[in-house]
């Protein structure tokens, strides 16, 4: 005999995942598609000079703070939940944010959210901070962005900025490939330091050797010729 | 037995080393944080991984076991019970013993690493449970089969019964084809009075097949939506539950027509593939 109640419940169960599921995919959605205007905006920093690039740190940072209620909204929802049960919903959608809030605080907007010890960019607990979300639970069941999403958000940031190092010599900035080259050597090294194993982390991280090629061949480029200004950080 | 010395000729110590390591760039010393978290993830994933393992390896035995039981909606027969009693506490020793790995937040972090094991497992104590009151176990009387840390998910669940489906067919083509199909007693009034004489199987025969194409049609009309997780494996899942509930339809079918026309030991054919390879 099989009882018809197993199946009614299972179906109960399922119903209600769906829904808890298509909640949090509206607001991921909304955050996606503001996620696309930011990026927008922030490329334009490959065709702007660099005297002029506030007005695009400016435009990005307006962006970035508008997705930021999306990531309330989408806290506010997810804390309900078990958080490693929904995860992977948004999960694509935060490193994407992460990503531009790194790359913006890099080219010199969101300085205000910036450690007093970090350098050039935004520690982990530094985008903690400002996206007013807790970093690297290991305990409390809750929302809150992780480890990897974070690493996987500077290698995205990382891409980007080998892109800008190229960009940078047509629009005459000689000295920002010197800078980005120093920084995501530094990068690298950080990720060299990673027992990775096969897994997503390790497939993206194994890109940022040719981020490192592409930025130290244009610093190359321009050392031999002479073109990079003098007492900039080489 | 030489000292190191750096290149202006300093003995180098161990503490200028350590210096130089925590005055490296402050990139370094995060990712050395970000290194400890990664590696305790890892540590903990590949032990669930192992445990998984040899959980669902235990569960294949209690299956095959199980798969020599004759009768059904009795007792076991108590040398497969005590087998599978020893195979039971070892599983649920090994599950006791990944409970701090998969506590709290991490509950549901690995769920696709320890999801096969307990998707066998379920496939094991359903069919236990079936054979021994031809009913099916409940999700609640699943976990409560394990401790209560170990979380049994709802997609688990259904994909154990899933599984299941595959073993009620071959107990059930087994059971169709041991012979005690009824026959019509008589052979000389065969012709004389059609309707009384027509072939028809045991009630244990027709309980199997009600029971599996009951399954099949409760599978059937659960809706999943496609953003789900469970869409996953549903779609080979549901191929396999099809052939295998056909399998049996066939079975009782060429036992009721054929059945007394089969040589004493015949069995029908079960060498297509059946079940679906676990990764």
């Amino acid at each position: 005999m099989i009882d018809q109640r197993i199946f009614e419940d299972l179906q109960t169960k399922i119903d209600e995942e769906t829904t808890v599921r298509d909640e949090l995919h509206d607001i991921v959605q909304t955050l996606a598609r503001k996620g696309r205007s930011t990026q927008a905006i922030l490329s334009r920093a490959h065709s702007t000079p660099t005297d002029q690039i506030k007005s695009v740190l400016d435009d990005a940072t307006v962006a970035i703070i508008a997705q930021k209620q999306d990531v309330a909204r989408l806290k506010a929802v997810a804390d309900k939940h078990p958080f490693y049960k929904y995860n992977n919903v948004w999960s694509r959608e935060l490193q994407n944010l992460v990503s531009s809030i790194e790359l913006c605080a890099w080219l010199g907007g969101l300085q205000e959210y910036k450690g007093p010890d970090s350098t050039s960019f935004m520690t982990v607990e530094d985008v903690g901070k400002f996206l007013e979300v807790p970093v690297n639970l290991k305990e409390q069941d809750a929302f809150h962005l992780t480890i990897e999403e974070y690493l996987l958000a500077l290698i995205s940031m990382v891409e980007e900025l080998s892109r800008l190092a190229v960009n940078s010599v047509t629009l005459g900035d000689y000295e920002r490939p010197t800078q980005i080259c120093n920084f995501i050597k530094e990068v690298f090294a950080g990720f060299q330091l990673l027992n990775l194993k096969n897994d997503i982390l390790r497939k993206r991280s194994d890109g940022i050797k040719y981020s490192v090629k592409k930025v130290e061949d244009v610093v190359y480029d321009l050392s031999l010729r002479n073109l990079i200004p003098k007492g900039s950080a080489a | 037995m030489g000292t190191k010395r750096s290149w202006q000729g300093q003995p180098v110590t161990k503490d200028t080393e350590i210096m130089t390591s925590e005055t490296a760039s402050p990139i370094v010393s995060i990712f050395e944080g970000f290194r400890n978290e990664l590696d305790q993830h890892h540590d903990r994933r590949e032990r669930i991984i192992k445990a998984s393992r040899d959980i669902t390896a235990l569960s294949k035995k209690m299956i095959f076991a199980l798969q020599r039981v004759r009768a059904i909606n009795q007792p076991l027969p108590p040398k497969i019970a005590q087998e599978n009693q020893a195979r039971l506490d070892q599983i649920k020793a090994l599950f006791t013993s990944i409970i701090p790995d998969v506590t709290g937040i991490n509950a549901w972090r690995y769920q696709r690493q320890i999801g096969g094991g307990i998707q066998e497992f379920i496939e094991a104590i359903s069919f236990d449970h079936y054979l021994r009151t031809q009913t099916l176990i409940s999700h609640a009387e699943v976990q409560a089969q394990l401790p209560a840390e170990i979380l049994v998910t709802g997609d688990d669940y259904v994909m154990g019964l899933f599984d299941l489906t595959g073993e009620m067919m071959r107990f059930a083509v087994t059971a169709l084809s041991s012979g005690n199909a009824s026959k019509p007693d008589e052979t000389e009034t065969e012709s004389t009075d059609a309707t009384r004489k027509l072939p028809h199987l045991s009630a244990t025969q027709a309980g199997l097949v009600v029971d599996v194409r009951a399954m099949r049609a409760e599978f059937e009309a659960l809706s999943v939506p496609a953003r789900s997780n469970m869409m996953r494996d549903l779609f080979k899942k549901v191929d396999v539950m099809q052939s295998s509930v056909e399998k049996v339809e066939r079975a009782a079918y060429g036992i009721l027509v054929r059945g007394s026309e089969r040589p004493s030991g015949w069995t029908p054919d079960l060498s297509a593939p059946v079940e679906m390879e676990i990764h």
